[in-house]
């Protein structure tokens, strides 16, 4: 690089630093906006032109709609407005801290049995020679091929025979039909690259499956164990439309539930709403951030394979 | 695949269930017992529904009608209306969505000060909840208080505020550009893997050649990009053609007919006319549709790219 003369390099940074620009703009801008806005009362994200930062830093719209359970929002009440913030608080804002709990269950269940039930098949599938290996990656893979939406119907009947509407266990038994497939597909990829020979080798020392899956291949595959970890966690953070179809009140109802309700709800105050989703958006985006490489890895282990 | 070895045949003959069968029949079983009772079930009981007119305000009626439910669906005008409406959410995001993406796979391709942290950002979209990203962007287009509003009219570029998702003509776009936003970065991380795996050498053959930026692209960043091309262009159709999401929160199909599209016509024929039986139909054809979609894209693209 050193020989070349200064006008192309020059260039390539202008270049480069324009394009940055308007990439962080493009990705980081809408977020920056939600999170201004949820900083600003009612009357401030109203004005006209726009406070593009807020002007002093307000947590009122947090305080109003996580401690909304406490304050007994009726019709009337709401109608006089958050004193403090001056917005009109969302009718089902007192289920925004019991569908967080809702949610954290839910996604804490769905990561470690996700995780448990994918570990044992993959591990049989990728290292054991057995008849039939085939045929059960496929017919794994194959449940994933139909849409969602396809499943809702057959899936709201088959929950509601089960006697299981409106309970955490259906949304996790459902995510788990979601996220075990991609999982195992991971993990295999990943127990496929460890070498045979330590396989063997643990198996002339008298291991059984059980001891080499334990003393072999799991500690051996930490970065795709935590990216499982990761997505089965977000998948389940993140899913709405099953969600909305097996809950219907504050008992199984999750985050994106609730938040949904404050949309569609057009008398609620923007203010109260962009709180929320600041709420929902915070653990997903930190998480990610948090195993960025882990998660890339594992996002494209089926792409570099095929 | 190792097996080749010990299976050629001995003089001993293997037992019907051997070790290794017998535990990789424990270590599968738990997986298979869930997939069956939560997919495997639910798909072959929805292809029993679609067969029967099943209305729930009515449950102890529920006559066998074979395939009238399927016929009846290629009758309605509102699937048809939602097919056109799916079409053009679909083929929008899907070209806008691989576009961009391109772009941002060249751009975090190269080394440079600042790439790790841009690459960082690239999964908070991903990372997202489709919820937050519809009701961030009903924020942005809000007809009264909104960014989109303020920007526009601050750079001079628009003389009053509009009710940008009440214009039918512009809806479908403006949902469909919230879903780029969110699909892009997908997208993106799967074409840079496929470029990273492009050989230097032919750049720099290229550069001997005297080919400038521009060919260097065309002839080998994007003969080399077709596996990682293909693959987003396939799984962008998958997610688009049965988005729901963001036209439950933006829109509810609206305004009039404007984001009437399959798979919200699905979920109100379900679950406000509540006729499961028509319902179910109507999934499967979405299913079949879908299928039939991305083989045929997988064969036209194979030949093509």
């Amino acid at each position: 690089m050193a020989g070349r003369p200064i006008a192309p390099r020059l260039g390539r940074a202008l270049l480069l630093a324009v394009f940055s620009a308007l990439f962080v703009l493009y990705v980081a801008g809408p977020v920056a906006w939600l999170v201004s806005s949820s900083l600003q009362t009612e009357a401030q994200i109203t004005a006209v032109p726009p406070n593009w930062l807020p002007p002093e830093l307000n947590f009122g719209n947090f305080d109003a709609i996580l401690n909304a359970a406490e304050r007994q929002v009726t019709y009337e009440t709401r109608r006089q407005g958050d004193p403090a913030t001056g917005g009109f608080l969302p009718s089902g804002a007192a289920n925004l801290l019991p569908s967080l709990w809702n949610s954290l269950t839910v996604g804490l269940w769905v990561a470690a049995l996700n995780l448990l039930l994918s570990i044992t098949a993959a591990y049989a599938i990728a290292v054991i020679d057995f008849r039939g290996r085939r045929a059960t990656l496929y017919t794994v893979l194959a449940t994933r091929v139909v849409p969602d939406i396809a499943l809702i119907v057959p899936l709201f009947l088959v929950i509601r025979n089960l006697g299981l509407i409106n309970t955490l266990g259906a949304l996790v038994v459902t995510y788990l039909a979601i996220t075990v497939p991609f999982t195992i597909f991971i993990l295999i990829s990943y127990f496929e690259g460890i070498p045979r020979d330590l396989y063997r080798a643990a198996r002339i020392d008298g291991c059984g499956h059980w001891r080499a899956l334990r003393h072999v291949y799991l500690p051996l595959s930490l970065p795709a164990l935590v990216a499982s970890l990761t997505f089965a966690f977000l998948t389940s953070w993140n899913e709405f439309v099953f969600a909305l179809v097996l809950t219907q009140n504050v008992a199984a109802q999750t985050l994106p539930i609730v938040i949904s309700g404050f949309v569609m709800d057009f008398t609620t105050s923007f203010s109260f709403v962009n709180a929320a989703g600041v709420i929902a958006i915070i653990p997903p985006v930190v998480m990610a951030v948090l195993f960025q490489r882990y998660i890339v890895s594992g996002l494209t282990a089926g792409a570099v394979k095929g | 695949m190792s097996g080749a070895l010990e299976r050629r045949p001995g003089p001993r003959r293997r037992p019907a269930l051997g070790y290794d069968e017998r535990n990789a029949a424990i270590l599968v079983f738990p997986v298979v017992a869930v997939l069956l009772v939560v997919a495997a079930y639910p798909i072959l009981y929805s292809f029993w529904v679609s067969l029967h007119d099943i209305v729930l305000t009515r449950p102890l009626r529920r006559p066998f009608v074979g395939f009238d439910n399927y016929l009846r669906i290629f009758d309605d005008e509102r699937f048809w209306l939602a097919v056109s409406r799916t079409t053009v959410y679909t083929v929008v995001t899907v070209a806008v969505t691989t576009l961009l993406a391109v772009l941002v796979a060249l751009l975090l391709n190269e080394a440079f000060p600042g790439q790790r942290i841009l690459s960082a950002l690239l999964l908070v979209p991903w990372a997202t909840p489709s919820v937050v990203n519809g009701l961030m962007w009903k924020w942005i287009y809000d007809p009264t208080y909104g960014l989109l509003n303020a920007l526009l009219v601050q750079l001079g570029l628009l003389e009053r505020y509009r009710a940008w998702l009440g214009d039918p003509d512009l809806t479908l776009l403006l949902i469909a550009n919230a879903a780029v936003w969110k699909q892009m970065p997908l997208a993106a991380l799967l074409l840079i893997v496929t470029m990273k795996a492009i050989p230097d050498d032919l750049y720099r053959a290229a550069k001997v050649d005297g080919a400038n930026v521009f060919q260097r692209f065309i002839h080998v960043t994007l003969p080399a990009l077709r596996p990682g091309l293909m693959l987003v262009l396939v799984y962008e159709t998958m997610i688009s053609i049965r988005h729901f999401d963001l036209f439950l929160i933006m829109t509810q199909g609206g305004p009039g007919d404007a984001s009437f599209t399959l798979s919200w016509l699905i979920y109100v024929e379900t679950f406000r006319s509540l006729r499961f039986g028509t319902g179910a139909a109507m999934s499967y054809v979405l299913a079949m549709a879908t299928f039939l979609l991305s083989w045929a894209l997988i064969r036209w693209l194979g030949k093509r790219i």
